[in-house]
């Protein structure tokens, strides 16, 4: 396999090519795990007593959050999997209301009161299933391991308290450590986020919006937390602002080796600071894997849209594709594959059977029709106009119902093959001065 | 994590200049309110003669000590006249305000401690906590509170005897201490439950308890210091109607005749029947300290309710 970013064709998919995919997977989990013992030999505290050092950092398996609504109940995530290793960074994508900030939360058990988790969804920290754990024994867990960078750091600060108290507060609760060393670190934590330690006696009020985000990681960051979970740390900040977080946040993943989840629905910061994405609709993962494979061959229908939903400063100034419709009402799911209705894709199959996940050679993971299912692992490429037409014979409906289908094909191949991810281009807005090498 | 050393001094003249700030600040705010300077003003002359009355008219006067004549107007000896029993009335008035004041401070002291405390539970806790809570509050709200103190005052006496002592301080005003206390600190714990109840809605509560912060904990460090405002001005207000449930109290007879406050000074002119007489000299200087002084609280209240209320300071 020479390009990892380029999916194999069928045809190519020969022993040779299984040889090397399972060569580069041998490889990735060595580094892997050399980031691993790097990582946690650098741990202030120390692991968990039950946890498993040899194990992945977090892994979430058939994750669903149900909330109990007056109308029925709502099924916000829906049997989500996904892992994440030592000092990685996964972000987590879709349109608001798709479940991305409900899936991040659901792995510490934040919800709302109405908010349950389902008895199959397992959250292995270390190998130690979360979900399974009591709400106080969960207690450990967040914050300490889990913490979370909140948007909008003006109301997630205490007016009328001193920034460097409200960060001395974590370490002093969690860790056990007495108020003038919590105060001493606060400090520490305030240099090493780029804020004079001297500021910390300023009230939240004293500081630009900048400076309290900043002040919202340090508080984050207090407990060296295995995972920080970032809920659209950029959201609410302008542009140049937004620019320095993420350049901090990544300073930070590169000095302490952080790992990050980051949630957002700005494409450009998942390019610039992250190495895995998953692409999230209707509560359940439409695409996931690397960045560098996603965002120059988007294979979701729903990856592409959101993709060519974004503005792209090298291409002509043209109107913005829009994704029509909007999500559907989670408390009556349209049946089948739950893109169907907006989708231009879409074959009759799609109404039918909700699709399976489907992974390929490059390690990208895939739910839709448009790659068949049981095919684990084997590299399936663009949809044939047979795959498409076939299925819609196959139950009978007239090919008058895909009227556009043909044209729809083109327009899907043209964004698979030679479509070159504008976002990743450098010199593209915020990816200024980051090239593609640098996210890999 | 390795993080770089911080120098521990920079830091403490960091948050000393930014308190010195704010206190200019709040200097500046307030100097802009001449309400609330002449408020302050009045309260520091009364608190001076609180302290030391005896610098300025000598000790108190009682039957035993006292020199002038009978119900004698004001004369150059006795500048604001006497008693029926020959007692200086500037003397008694100035000598009132120590007991007056030190009343109202702890009769403050007590109705804003249970106040808060049941405001900030019943706002914070919220659920069947909040709802007996404020059954209790409405309660004590709706009754008057000077015919429950009239019942409560008697009571009490009689069961811990009039005569004892606590810490020095004869029972009888410890009494009076306990009934203004229970009897208005309702509406304060109305007042702070408002306010405890939409800043628990804020998001750094939230964060708090995602911090693993108990209840306790974020009632002390997270509600309690966002609703300071409303306690430092509700404060000065129960603080004037503190010494004018006081003066009430004591005059309809319910008072410590041997600690003279101005109401039983009132008490006192009204028995040996002043007013009828036209001993105007015995009504008018303990009516007049407690309008100052009540009128002094106001101001100062509203002054401060303005400037630390922000929803008020942006309006104008």
């Amino acid at each position: 396999m020479t390009d990892p970013g380029r999916p194999v064709p069928i045809s190519a998919a020969d022993d040779q090519a299984d040889g090397a995919a399972a060569a580069a997977g041998l490889a990735a989990r060595a580094a892997a795990l050399d980031a691993q013992a790097l990582i946690r030999g650098r741990r202030q505290w120390p692991l968990p007593r039950q946890a498993d050092p040899s194990a992945p950092l977090l892994v979430v398996e058939h994750l669903t959050t149900r909330f109990k609504m007056a109308g029925g109940a709502i099924k916000a995530v829906d049997d989500v999997s996904f892992t994440l290793n030592d000092g990685e960074a996964l972000g987590i994508a879709g349109e608001s209301g798709c479940g991305k900030t409900t899936t991040a939360l659901s792995l510490v058990r934040l919800l709302p009161a109405n908010g349950r988790i389902g008895k199959d969804s397992s959250v292995k920290l270390f190998g130690i299933d979360l979900a399974k754990k009591s709400e106080d024994a969960l207690r450990r867990y967040r914050w300490r391991e889990i913490s979370i960078i909140f948007q909008g750091a003006m109301n997630a600060l205490n007016p009328v308290r001193r920034i460097n108290e409200q960060i001395a507060e974590p370490v002093e609760l969690r860790l056990k450590v007495n108020k003038a060393d919590a105060m001493k670190r606060a400090g520490e934590l305030l240099e090493l986020v780029g804020i004079p330690a001297r500021r910390g006696q300023a009230y939240p009020h004293e500081l630009s919006g900048g400076m309290r985000q900043r002040a919202m990681i340090a508080m984050a960051l207090a407990c060296d937390p295995a995972v920080v979970i970032g809920d659209e740390p950029t959201t609410a900040l302008d542009v140049m602002v937004q620019a320095q977080i993420l350049e901090l946040l990544e300073r930070l993943r590169r000095e302490l080796g952080l790992s990050l989840i980051l949630i957002t629905h700005d494409l450009s910061v998942i390019a610039e600071t992250c190495d895995r994405v998953m692409i999230m609709y209707a509560g359940k993962v439409a695409e996931e894997g690397a960045v560098s494979v996603i965002f120059r061959t988007p294979r979701h229908p729903y990856t592409q849209k959101l993709i060519g939903a974004f503005p792209n400063i090298h291409a002509d100034r043209r109107t913005l594709d829009v994704i029509p419709g909007s999500p559907p009402d989670l408390r009556d799911p349209p049946p089948g594959c739950r893109f169907h209705p907006r989708c231009p894709f879409a074959m009759a199959v799609c109404s039918v059977e909700v699709p399976p996940e489907v992974t390929f050679a490059d390690g990208v993971r895939v739910a839709c029709h448009l790659y068949p299912g049981g095919s684990d692992g084997v590299p399936v490429t663009r949809p044939t106009k047979d795959a498409l037409v076939q299925p819609a014979a196959d139950t009978g409906l007239g090919a008058g119902a895909f009227g556009d289908r043909d044209e729809a094909i083109d327009e899907l191949e043209a964004a698979v093959d030679p479509a070159p991810s504008h976002l990743l281009t450098p010199g593209h807005g915020l990816t200024d001065d980051h090239s593609l090498d640098e996210i890999q | 994590m390795s993080a770089p050393a911080v120098p521990e001094q920079s830091v403490r003249n960091e948050r000393l200049r930014l308190q010195l700030q704010s206190i200019r600040s709040f200097a500046r705010r307030f100097a802009s309110r001449p309400d609330g300077i002449i408020g302050v003003v009045v309260l520091l002359i009364f608190t001076i003669l609180a302290i030391a009355p005896e610098l300025f008219v000598g000790p108190l006067q009682t039957a035993t000590t006292a020199t002038g004549p009978s119900l004698s107007p004001p004369t150059a000896a006795n500048l604001l006249g006497t008693d029926e029993l020959g007692r200086d009335i500037l003397n008694l008035t100035i000598h009132g305000t120590r007991i007056s004041m030190v009343i109202g401070l702890l009769a403050t002291i007590v109705t804003i401690f249970l106040g808060v405390l049941v405001g900030i539970v019943s706002g914070y806790v919220g659920g069947r906590v909040d709802t007996v809570l404020m059954r209790i509050t409405d309660f004590f709200l709706v009754l008057p509170t000077f015919v429950l103190a009239l019942i409560l005052a008697p009571i009490i006496l009689d069961l811990v005897g009039a005569d004892s002592e606590f810490f020095g301080i004869r029972v009888t005003l410890l009494v009076i201490v306990v009934v203004i206390g229970v009897t208005s600190w309702a509406s304060t714990a109305r007042i702070i439950r408002s306010q405890a109840l939409s800043v628990k809605e804020l998001a750094f509560v939230g964060r708090a308890r995602v911090i693993g912060s108990g209840p306790g904990h974020i009632m002390w460090r997270h509600i309690l210091p966002n609703v300071m405002n409303l306690i430092v001005a509700n404060t000065v207000l129960v603080f004037g109607g503190s010494i004018l449930t006081e003066t009430t109290l004591s005059f309809i007879g319910l008072g410590d005749p041997f600690a003279p406050s101005w109401g039983q000074v009132l008490n006192a002119a009204e028995s040996a029947g002043a007013m009828g007489l036209g001993a105007w000299w015995y009504v008018v200087p303990p009516s007049v300290c407690i309008v100052l002084v009540v009128l002094a609280f106001t101001l100062v209240g509203s002054a401060l309710d303005d400037i630390l209320n922000p929803r008020l300071r942006i309006r104008r």
